[in-house]
């Protein structure tokens, strides 16, 4: 994150102090969970991360709220991450999230845009720039200049990947090559 | 002889005649101001109808105009909602004679005005039930109305046309109801009574921001039982939220939280 990025803009219920306690009615948790998932989706992609370390996070404005000395348990952040990474039928979040490290879940892939919409981003992209039957590098596509206006801009690699394999399965792209040097052909 | 007290059997038929006569003068009298009373009701109902023929598009546009105008309709006794409510029955049928007044002023164009706003609170009421406890207070729907969610779907309105278009669904059975706790009025979306002790502890949510338990006790002088229990019941509809990182157990009201909901 950039210094000279214009601050993040917390929405106003992180000033509602009960923001900050697991709700005990099931009702008001589930609305108080979406409420989360939002504020960290939006968090994440204001700063242009695509993963979450708990254990750094924890201690950032997002689930520390200095000025109302409240702030989000390790268990309970942990639970919010837990519930984006469900899907929306086992009444999660919508698989916003998927954890990085297994079973101790410290570490999360925010999905603020998830594989498919970033698909359909870069296909519309690729479109409209003429570069149907290109071959571009994944890094090209990722770092190149020529992307730099472009939302997925220092995306992570394999972030983009998992991006790139939606439109092979839909037949609009074809990856090829490995360990970093990954090429991708637009149909 | 016949005196004017009258004695006999003939005094019965001077005292039924003299009742009947005055009964009669009555029913005179009534009718005569009957009828210039319903003179000046068609006059002033020709007149209103005047001016909101030529005021309309100011009665539709500008939101205090248009509550004023409602009140004064109101205050005269020419309800536009029991217009609004029959609307659907005639609309079939053209605007017949037994259209209702606001339709007949105003084409039909007031009355979708309200069930629009309606539509709107009632989507308001579904999406943030599960925040409020399906209690959402009638300043914060209108802001929210006002803002609406896509660009330029806002919608101009004042707190009575809110509470308007919320009656307006009367006819359609007690989904919504008005309730006033303290000096805030609310839309209630679940079937729930608020009790005495739940609508007091909102009010003074309403002053202070957030309870306790001792808080209540010090300025309600009761007992903890009394205050644990309501919070607890506010807190299992979903009306206040807990906060436990306090020295003590505080409850919120979500009033303020609808800024950002979806």
């Amino acid at each position: 994150m950039s210094a000279a990025a214009p601050p993040f803009q917390f929405p106003s219920t992180y000033s509602f102090p009960p923001f900050f306690t697991p709700q005990p009615n099931s009702a008001t948790r589930t609305s108080q969970l979406q409420k989360w998932s939002a504020l960290v989706q939006s968090w994440c992609r204001h700063h242009r991360t695509y993963r979450l370390t708990l254990s750094d996070a924890i201690e950032s404005p997002l689930f520390y709220n200095a000025a109302l000395r409240k702030r989000l348990s390790m268990k309970d952040a942990r639970d919010v991450l837990d519930w984006m990474t469900k899907e929306e039928e086992e009444g999660g979040g919508g698989q916003r999230a998927e954890w990085l490290d297994g079973s101790s879940k410290n570490v999360a892939r925010i999905w603020w845009k998830r594989p498919e919409e970033w698909a359909g981003i870069v296909a519309d992209w690729v479109e409209n720039t003429g570069q149907k039957n290109v071959v571009l590098t994944v890094y090209e596509l990722v770092e190149g200049e020529g992307t730099m206006s472009q939302e997925w801009h220092g995306m992570d690699t394999d972030v983009m990947l998992k991006c790139l394999n939606v439109l092979v399965k839909r037949g609009k792209a074809q990856v090829f090559g490995g360990d970093g040097q990954e090429g991708v052909k637009f149909f | 002889m016949a005196t004017r007290r009258g004695v006999g059997i003939g005094a019965f038929a001077n005292r039924n005649q003299t009742t009947q006569s005055y009964a009669n003068h009555g029913a005179t009298l009534r009718s005569a101001h009957l009828a210039s009373l319903q003179t000046q009701l068609s006059v002033f109902q020709s007149l209103l109808h005047t001016f909101a023929v030529e005021h309309g598009s100011k009665i539709k546009s500008n939101p205090t105009f248009r509550a004023e105008f409602a009140r004064m309709c109101n205050a005269i006794g020419v309800d536009p909602l029991a217009g609004s409510n029959v609307k659907g029955k005639n609309s079939r049928k053209g605007a017949g004679e037994n259209a209702s007044f606001w339709t007949q002023i105003m084409g039909g164009d007031m009355n979708d005005f309200y069930f629009e706003v309606a539509v709107r609170v009632v989507e308001l009421c579904r999406e943030t039930r599960s925040e409020n406890g399906g209690l959402i207070g009638v300043e914060e729907c209108r802001k929210r109305v006002g803002k609406g969610k896509a660009i330029g779907s806002g919608l101009e309105v004042t707190d009575d046309d809110v509470l308007r278009a919320v009656q307006s669904l009367g006819p359609l059975g007690p989904g919504l109801a008005i309730i006033r706790v303290g000096r805030k009025q609310y839309i209630r979306s679940v079937p729930k009574e608020l009790n005495t002790d739940q609508s007091t502890v909102l009010e003074v949510i309403q002053v202070l921001g957030y309870v306790s338990v001792s808080m209540l006790r010090a300025n309600l002088n009761w007992e903890k039982a009394r205050a644990q229990t309501v919070v607890d019941d506010l807190l299992a509809d979903g009306l206040v939220w807990l906060d436990a990182q306090g020295e003590e157990n505080e409850y919120w009201s979500p009033q303020n939280l609808l800024d950002d909901s979806g």
